[in-house]
């Protein structure tokens, strides 16, 4: 578990994703725990490594910390409600909603979007924010976000990063760092949820966190030295592969 | 005065690295007691999390652990809202006391819905 932890924290890191789409197949598919058992988990994995790369996003001041701020009333508002619903829906649902994500996230990874974007965010200097265009579109798609992050377990920042650069039209590089800020929050949000109602396992997340949080820290410091090109596509191929499982899981629930 | 980026940078990071190193505690207990990661652990007793601190309990470093963790960001909340406020930014300060109160409604609906 630790191992794995530190693969999907290593492989995040590198490919520019939160650990959840990686964590929650680890554990349902590797270790076989119950969906929302992993959620949870991963909720937890998600902060840890959001709160570390917000300090150093914030230290260098790249993050709009206000804008951060009033976007995340809505991405907790959604998670919330999105950890509440995960308990009320059907496990096979919602692996196969988590299919759909996984599914979401390779088609972004083969157009390229995922994995240059942060590179690119890689925080080098510092850089002023910016006025974002449209507040109530930030609402709408925070909340949206938020709604993913805690029915599924992952940080959202699939969803948000996106909706901030392109929709408030936000340089990449403040959208990353800002979208990070807004994970750590909307993440602890649904994941005090899931604690309070049960769904964490202290002793699957003790390994999975440590696991994830050391191998985020030498996946970054590692990110110049290896070619991004190739473990991309082995990881397209892994997403998809683990999205059949889960809607393998969705038919026919454990 | 430094500014509140910096400060609520220091938190993050200093936090993050106690919640990780209590649950580093914790792995090294659960090793040194021979606990499997997939055996069945205590549900979270609150009352009961200095016990297991003081004897040693594995449990009780994860469970601190996991309530740093998941604590640290609405930490980093709790603090922008009292600079903001104390800066005179009352408006970021009142998101940030509205965002708080979400929080404590999740928390407290996700108790009334435990089984």
């Amino acid at each position: 578990m630790l191992a794995g932890g530190f693969a999907a924290g290593a492989f995040g890191s590198l490919l520019g994703l939160g650990g959840g789409v990686l964590i929650v197949p680890m554990l349902t598919l590797g270790f076989d725990l119950p969906l929302r058992e992993a959620f949870g988990v991963s909720l937890a994995c998600v902060v840890a490594t959001s709160a570390a790369a917000a300090a150093t996003y914030l230290e260098r001041r790249v993050a709009d910390l206000r804008l951060a701020m009033r976007l995340e009333l809505f991405t907790a508002t959604g998670a919330v409600a999105g950890g509440l619903l995960a308990f009320a829906l059907d496990e096979g649902l919602l692996a196969g909603l988590f299919a759909l994500v996984l599914v979401y996230v390779a088609a972004t990874m083969v157009r390229g979007a995922v994995g240059p974007a942060a590179r690119e965010a890689t925080p080098e200097a510092t850089s002023p924010p910016t006025k974002p265009r449209s507040l109530p579109l930030g609402a709408a798609g925070s909340t949206f976000g938020g709604v993913v992050s805690g029915l599924l377990g992952i940080g959202g920042g699939v969803i948000i990063v996106p909706l901030v650069h392109l929709g408030l039209g936000l340089p990449l590089r403040v959208a990353t760092a800002t979208s990070t800020l807004m994970v750590a929050v909307t993440a602890a949000a649904s994941g005090i949820v899931y604690l309070v109602r049960g769904g964490i396992d202290p002793y699957v997340l003790g390994p999975t966190a440590v696991g994830v949080f050391v191998g985020a820290v030498l996946g970054s410091r590692s990110a110049e030295r290896i070619d991004l090109r190739i473990l991309r596509l082995l990881f397209i191929a892994v997403l998809v592969y683990t999205a059949a499982q889960m809607v393998r899981r969705a038919i026919a629930p454990t | 005065m430094r500014p509140i980026e910096g400060r609520l940078a220091q938190l993050m990071a200093r936090g993050s690295v106690v919640a990780i190193g209590l649950l580093a505690i914790g792995i090294g207990l659960m090793v040194a007691r021979g606990i499997s990661p997939l055996d069945v652990a205590p549900s979270l007793d609150p009352g009961r999390l200095v016990a297991d601190l003081a004897a040693l309990h594995p449990a009780g470093y994860l469970w601190l652990g996991a309530i740093a963790i998941l604590g640290l960001p609405i930490a980093r909340l709790g603090l922008s809202v009292v600079v903001f406020a104390g800066s005179g930014e009352r408006r970021s300060a009142i998101v940030g006391l509205a965002t708080l109160a979400v929080i404590f409604v999740g928390v407290v609906v996700g108790l009334a819905g435990r089984g």
